[in-house]
């Protein structure tokens, strides 16, 4: 029913085609005859994609062998059961109008549901909660509504819910359809037989979906409020362990602790010496470090957070210097492991370790510059030599500030370290490529 | 290429306010007039005759009882249409054959018809297929009886009855939404899945666009404002461009006929103001709203200031209806009526969950209380507020405040236009071949 229908003109032949593969090169010379120059311009100047009516068909009258009128004639429709006739347009050719079905009866499609004699049903499809009544008026409703089971739901006149309807109307289907074939095998690949409803696995799947839908907004932001309380009191709490932690390491001085507090825990703003921060930054930070690690583990040994720290303490140094530090740690009395691991002993004994592994690093270097130094013996080698040399007893700078603590602490291993002959420290002096700020001297450094 | 094929089916919609006639597969009604009809009854003519009647047969109550109303409704002269009812006529009563949102009064519905085919539309009903529009809980007997009356006396060929929701969502293109009708008469909530209605799940309450009315009405009242309605004075021109009001006495006038009147210009005064508000109505917020101008009829000019919002509020909250003088009474009629977003929630959980969702992002406005301007921005707004964070809430109306009103005419157009619809229709050997109750299979 387009324009040319009306026209009455007989649709496209399409001598387009041909056409066209001439026309493309030839384009830009030459225009169609039969529109002027301007308006064929106007489309680009190319060919249009679809084939168009050709002006030349144009020209040409409606046949005029064919009579085209139309009629306000009556017709059938095959999907009605009885014989209605309605009137409508009809597009007659020459007086006879079209044969055939009405167009629009092959629209009407149905469900073809299964339909069960009376013996069948008490053969196969006895079942104690349903009458057979309310399983015969099922399935006319099943017909009627096309398998819709909200729908079918609403009507029936008992209350049914839809899993109790889906659930009857499908293994009755099963039953029927397992009875009447032949042999099981054939029928195994029909999807009712393939795949069981599992009515409890429906409701169940409803009544979530039903708790989903029927948080208010409410009831979500209280939801909403209450998560972001909880959060914060774990958060708070785990803060306020992790504030325990730098406890292990130097408990001298309640100035050393409070800096430590600080920078472990970070809001715990405590006025701490400012000096003593920068000194303490290093080994906060290691500590800091496990502690994180150590959190993210949430349950742990304490044993088993004193080895990390061993561990990150002599990281850095080889294994021999490992052996070293516990050789030396032997020959001094200590236990490898602490014999009682509380706080203060824990903290005292990662102390002692870095001190010695501080004692063998220095050593070390030591001996490489004396190498050195005998290399270039040069009278100017001297003045590098000596000063170094002069300084041996002293605080080298480059040392990991960890040696700051050792003349701070009142523990109960001082004496040890006394026998270790840690050297007094003069902390003023280089900063050491260990920590950006320049230490200051503190009075209770000497 | 399109599914349509033209049988010149005719669709009628009978509302309570407005009846809607016209031919299926355009897109307006060509018949719009009100659906209530004056009425004279012309027993005082007869008053003898009948006064005997009912002394003689005061014994047998209900036998005789058929005869005399029979009489007295044949005495009773009907005038349909806006031109009759336009007319003032003494002793006309002014009634309407609804009765708590079903039909009461078959004749008054016939003569409705009557009009439409005869007098409307200039057609013989015996040539079209008829659909008409019913109310989406109207029960069986109903239906029953306008099957009835469509075959016997209009002898049509072949009729439908189609639910009013259905209807709506068809002319939105839809075959599942929740239909929000806000009519002339009452309000419904009423599901539609797949183009079936969801009965159970129907919720309806009594305050409409009449109702609103009133209410207005009473509020002007006390306020000291007298409408006076349209035909009880004159405007006599004394000078150039000045008028003078001459009231008319015209004591035969029915109180229903006055009360008709009134509301006409109220509902006007109604449709020209009243805007629905963002926020729940707070007396105190509303007390310093500047007021609207409004001239009636007859010269006056009045001022209307809260109640431009007061009015439509009572849809989301019924119980400010008891807060105007006069209306107190509402509250016995119907305690139990709910707001519009609190019925919508609760219409959608009265459904199977799987379609709830569908359900609550197409939420469809129809009626002619909907075209009341940011109705659809407050119910976005109540529902976002009240329903769960889950859900998609998405309210949809058409544009056109006319297409608003004429949604359900336009779907069963639409419906009755359709190719394949053709198959459906009821037709008039069905009818003689199983009888009236045939219809509940054949028009779920």
């Amino acid at each position: 029913m387009d324009a040319k229908d009306i026209l009455g003109l007989p649709k496209t032949q399409f001598p387009i085609p041909q056409e066209k593969k001439s026309r493309p090169p030839k384009e830009p010379q030459r225009k169609p005859d039969g529109i002027s120059r301007e308006v064929y311009a106007l489309t680009g100047g190319i060919a249009p994609l679809m084939p168009s009516i050709e002006v030349s068909q144009l020209k040409k009258r409606p046949p005029s062998d064919e009579k085209i009128t139309w009629q306000w004639l009556p017709f059938t429709n095959s999907a009605r059961k009885d014989d209605l006739q309605l009137f409508h347009w009809v597009r007659v050719v020459n007086g006879v109008p079209p044969t055939g079905d009405y167009a629009f009866a092959k629209y009407n499609k149905k469900v073809n549901i299964v339909k069960y004699t009376d013996e069948e049903y008490e053969k196969y499809l006895s079942d104690p909660a349903w009458t057979k009544e309310e399983t015969d008026q099922l399935f006319e409703l099943c017909e009627q509504f096309d398998l819709r089971f909200v729908v079918i739901a609403d009507r029936f006149p008992s209350s049914r819910t839809v899993e109790e309807l889906k659930d009857r109307y499908y293994s009755v289907s099963r039953a029927i359809l397992l009875a009447r074939a032949p042999s099981p095998a054939d029928v195994a690949g029909h999807p009712v037989v393939k795949e069981p409803y599992n009515m409890s696995q429906e409701i169940e799947r409803k009544r979530a979906l039903s708790m989903v839908l029927s948080h208010t907004k409410q009831q979500d932001r209280k939801d909403a409020e209450v998560l972001a309380e909880a959060k914060r009191i774990t958060e708070s709490r785990l803060a306020a362990k992790g504030a325990e932690e730098p406890d292990l390491p130097p408990t001298a001085g309640a100035g050393a602790e409070n800096s430590e507090k600080a920078m472990a825990t970070g809001d715990i703003a405590s006025p701490s010496n400012p000096s003593a921060v920068p000194g303490t930054s290093v080994v906060m930070a290691d500590n800091a470090s496990i502690l994180a690690s150590l959190r993210m583990l949430r349950v742990y040994l304490r044993s088993y957070a004193l080895d990390q720290m061993v561990q990150a303490a002599s990281s850095s140094a080889g294994l021999r210097t490992i052996k070293r530090v516990e050789q030396l740690m032997q020959e001094l009395g200590v236990n490898l492991k602490p014999k009682v691991p509380t706080k203060a002993v824990c903290a005292e004994h990662l102390e002692l370790r870095r001190d010695i592994l501080a004692l063998l690093n220095l050593q070390k270097q030591l001996q490489n510059k004396e190498a050195e130094g005998s290399f270039h013996d040069s009278p100017y080698s001297e003045a590098p030599g000596t000063p170094k040399r002069s300084n041996r007893d002293q605080d080298r700078p480059f040392m990991p500030e960890a040696l700051n603590f050792g003349a701070d602490r009142l523990g109960k291993n001082n004496q040890k370290r006394k026998g270790l002959q840690v050297p007094g420290r003069t902390s003023e002096g280089a900063p050491s490529p260990a920590h950006k700020r320049p230490r200051k001297l503190k009075a209770s450094d000497l | 290429m399109y599914g349509g094929d033209e049988v010149s089916a005719i669709v009628v919609d009978l509302g309570f306010h407005t009846c809607k006639a016209g031919y299926a597969g355009e897109d307006a009604p060509k018949a719009v007039f009100p659906s209530v009809v004056g009425s004279i009854d012309q027993m005082e003519v007869d008053e003898p005759a009948s006064t005997d009647a009912n002394s003689g047969s005061a014994g047998e109550a209900k036998a005789s009882k058929t005869p005399e109303t029979e009489r007295s409704k044949g005495k009773r002269k009907l005038y349909v249409g806006s031109q009759s009812l336009g007319l003032r006529r003494d002793h006309m009563e002014v009634i309407s054959p609804f009765k708590d949102g079903i039909v009461a009064d078959w004749d008054i519905v016939d003569s409705i018809w009557d009009h439409a085919f005869r007098e409307c539309l200039l057609i013989d009903p015996k040539e079209h297929p008829i659909l008409l529009a019913e109310p989406s809980f109207n029960v069986q007997q109903q239906r029953e009886r306008a099957v009835e009356l469509m075959f016997e006396k209009y002898k049509v060929p072949a009729l439908f009855l189609a639910k009013n929701a259905v209807l709506t969502s068809f002319a939105s293109g839809r075959a599942t939404s929740l239909v929000v009708d806000c009519g002339g008469g009452s309000t419904t909530v009423a599901p539609v899945h797949d183009g079936y209605v969801l009965q159970r799940a129907v919720a309806s309450s009594p305050i409409g666009g009449e109702f609103l009315t009133d209410c207005l009405m009473r509020s002007l009242e006390s306020k000291g404002i007298e409408i006076k309605p349209r035909y009880s004075f004159k405007r006599k021109e004394i000078r150039a461009g000045e008028f003078q009001t001459v009231d008319l006495d015209l004591p035969n006038t029915t109180e229903s006929y006055e009360l008709y009147s009134q509301r006409v210009i109220a509902s006007d005064i109604k449709e020209s103001v009243c805007r629905a508000p963002d926020t729940p109505y707070d007396e105190t917020a509303y007390a310093n709203i500047p007021m609207t101008p409004y001239e009636l009829p007859d010269g006056q000019t009045i001022e209307i200031g809260a109640d431009r919002f007061k009015i439509p509020n009572i849809l989301f909250n019924p119980s400010l209806a008891q807060t105007i003088p006069g209306m107190e009474n509402f509250s016995e009629v119907a305690p139990s009526t709910r707001g519009l977003s609190q019925m919508v929630i609760e219409s959608i959980n009265k459904c199977d969950v799987d379609i709830r969702r569908e359900l609550f992002s197409s939420i469809l406005l129809a009626g002619g209380t909907a075209s009341m301007q940011q109705l659809k921005e407050r119910l976005e707004k109540d529902l976002l507020e009240e329903s769960p964070q889950a859900a998609r809430i998405k309210v949809l109306a058409s544009g056109n405040t006319t297409e608003r009103r004429y949604s359900v005419w336009i779907g069963g157009s639409i419906l009755a236009s359709l190719g394949s619809f053709q198959q459906m229709w009821f037709s008039k050997s069905e009818y003689e071949e199983h009888g009236a109750s045939y219809i509940q299979r054949k028009c779920p």
